[in-house]
């Protein structure tokens, strides 16, 4: 769709989001908390019909946010949903996979990575660490050094 | 380095010479970014005909007298690498192709390293004879002066005073 | 004494074993240098084939422990010594030695190798070994049957041509050129597919596919007994072009230049060997079996039909 429709559509949900952060003629970004996320992932998907392409978590010195990159394939514009974790101790986070079964898999990397627990999630095992590992290690994270 | 455990006869030697004539390799990537994947798979299309060196590429490690490594030894791949060491039939050489093989490359520190490929081999075979192509990645034509210096650097044992366990060998052009 | 003598150095000097190997190592010389000069490369040296077998000899042979021992370390010995026995059998019945019957002896010895094969990869305890011993005993399953209905069009064929009181054997069915018929030139071309397929080159090499199941069936050997394996694959070259020859074009006339023309025979279907595997990728197990069974049959039985009929209305052509 259009830019100036893909904005009168994303206005919709703009009480769920703090700001609509349009970076660039093919980026929108939304920033949100926590509780929304799977409300305004299932309106993206579900309601506008994007595509979900990829999750990116982030380590941020003081909290954790989590990325849900979506695709309007018609226009090329790439909607991210950007999730901010503040709880840094327990961090977690709902899971779209119940909504989206494409996002298991990198959710599972994810939590590998970060120790982000998704509640949830179908299948919340180790993914790409060695089996080895120690448990409770999570190599991404700023304080954890190698 | 020691590769043959006898005297020098004309067995040993009829050996060596056969050993360096007919090179069977078999790839192993324990954990690459798959360039050096590409290049070795490049190296053994037509265009570059190591078939006239007879080098072939062979589908089990037990047929092979080279083992081509790519990748940094990551930890799940580590144990494999040794196991598939294990596997081939000595006397063999094995070749680390690339920056991340020789050591580490970009990846020095990571979490996910299990040392570079020559400390995984040397674990389990301190004799090991290990060749370094260095490059991200090696051009194929490198990867040939490589694999043709080393073999023109196998010796039959008595040749050294001693024994060198565990050293690298460097091709002498001199 | 002297007769078990020459017996013995026919098995092991010449034609047999020596004679054999020494033609078998320059014949899979050449099967390479020809693919090389097919894709536009230089290929390998002459003395390439036997620096790859002296240097298997010096390797040392790993067993596997789940492996079964006995069988393991006699199979490639069993189908080496039963190509052995099928060279110098022909080699003989084109020197005119032979015997009623060795027809029947030589589709026997032809089955040992493949035999040989799936016995000691199922020997070998691994489920590649055990993928590349199914898919062998597939493709035996389905060329072996065209290969004897293509032998039963020649023994039609020369039936009605030898003399009376004459023994039907390879020495008179080689006195004929059956290749030079409808019926005969249909099954020399079944006979070469199932040829292609009983030395494992491409498109038949699916049960020693080296990507697919990382060469299947021989993937537990080295060392020396993958040199049997190796130099078993390079006698068969000599022995079944030959066998091809023999039965279809005419023989091999062990006489002055007949002899050259002879050589050139069996040049000629090495080479079409050659050019039928550098031409071709490989097939699935069931399109070959499809391929031997249902188009080849089909064509096999159609030849049977035009011998049947040539020879009974006495028409040479047919």
């Amino acid at each position: 769709m259009q830019q100036n429709e893909l904005d009168r559509q994303l206005s919709q949900i703009r009480d769920r989001l703090t700001g609509i952060d349009r970076k660039a003629d093919n980026r929108i970004f939304l920033p949100c908390e926590s509780e929304h996320v799977y409300e305004v992932c299932r309106f993206l998907f579900s309601e506008l019909g994007l595509r979900f392409v990829i999750s990116t978590g982030i380590d941020a010195q003081d909290c954790f946010e989590v990325l849900h990159h979506f695709s309007d394939d018609e226009s090329g514009c790439v909607v991210t949903v950007k999730a901010f974790i503040r709880d840094r101790e327990v961090p977690e986070l709902d899971s779209i996979t119940p909504l989206i079964p494409g996002a298991e898999w990198i959710e599972r990397e994810m939590h590998d990575l970060l120790g982000i627990r998704f509640r949830n999630h179908p299948n919340l095992q180790r993914l790409i660490l060695a089996d080895d590992w120690p448990e409770g290690v999570y190599p991404l994270r700023k304080e954890v050094q190698t | 380095m020691s590769i043959v455990n006898h005297q020098s006869s004309i067995i040993n030697r009829l050996q060596l010479w056969s050993l360096k004539k007919s090179v069977w390799v078999f790839h192993v990537n324990t954990g690459a970014c798959n360039n050096c994947d590409i290049e070795i798979v490049n190296l053994l299309t037509p265009k570059f005909d190591v078939e006239r060196f007879g080098i072939k590429l062979v589908g089990s490690p037990r047929h092979a007298d080279a083992l081509l490594v790519t990748g940094v030894g990551t930890r799940q791949a580590a144990k494999c690498l040794q196991e598939v060491y294990r596997q081939t039939a000595k006397p063999c050489v094995v070749f680390c192709m690339g920056a991340c093989a020789c050591g580490t490359g970009i990846f020095e520190g990571a979490y996910h390293v299990a040392g570079p490929v020559d400390n995984i081999i040397r674990e389990v075979d301190p004799n090991a004879i290990i060749a370094y192509v260095p490059g991200c990645p090696p051009k194929p034509q490198a990867m040939i002066m490589g694999v043709v210096k080393a073999l023109s650097a196998l010796q039959p044992k008595e040749k050294y005073a001693t024994e060198r366990v565990g050293q690298t060998v460097v091709a002498d052009p001199g | 004494m002297t007769d078990a003598l020459q017996d013995l150095s026919w098995i092991l000097i010449f034609p047999g074993f020596v004679f054999t190997l020494a033609v078998g190592l320059l014949a899979s010389w050449l099967v390479r240098k020809v693919s090389a000069l097919v894709q536009y490369r230089v290929g390998p040296p002459v003395y390439q084939p036997v620096a790859d077998v002296m240097k298997l000899m010096g390797k040392e042979i790993l067993i596997p422990q789940d492996a079964q021992r006995t069988v393991f370390v006699l199979a490639p010995l069993a189908g080496f010594s039963g190509v052995l026995l099928l060279s110098t059998m022909l080699w003989l019945a084109t020197a005119r030695i032979t015997y009623v019957g060795d027809i029947v002896v030589a589709i026997y010895l032809m089955v040992l190798p493949s035999l040989a094969l799936i016995l000691g990869s199922s020997a070998s305890g691994s489920p590649h070994a055990a993928v590349g011993a199914s898919r062998e005993m597939k493709l035996v399953l389905g060329y072996e049957l065209p290969l004897v209905l293509a032998l039963l069009v020649v023994i039609i064929k020369t039936a009605g041509l030898v003399e009376p009181g004459e023994q039907l054997s390879l020495a008179a069915i080689s006195r004929h050129a059956p290749v030079l018929s409808i019926s005969g030139l249909l099954a020399f071309i079944v006979a070469l597919l199932c040829v292609q397929a009983k030395l494992g080159f491409v498109p038949f090499d699916i049960a020693e596919s080296e990507t697919e199941v990382a060469s299947g069936v021989m993937i537990e050997y080295s060392g020396a007994l993958l040199a049997v394996w190796r130099l078993m694959q390079a006698m068969m070259l000599v022995a079944l072009p030959l066998f091809l020859v023999v039965v279809f074009l005419g023989g091999i006339d062990l006489s002055g230049w007949s002899l050259l023309w002879g050589i050139g025979k069996y040049v000629l279907v090495l080479v079409l060997v050659i050019l039928i595997k550098n031409t071709n990728p490989r097939v699935r197990i069931d399109q070959a079996m499809r391929f031997f069974w249902h188009y080849c049959g089909t064509a096999l039985a159609a030849a049977v039909i035009l011998a049947m009929v040539g020879n009974y209305y006495g028409i040479a052509w047919l």
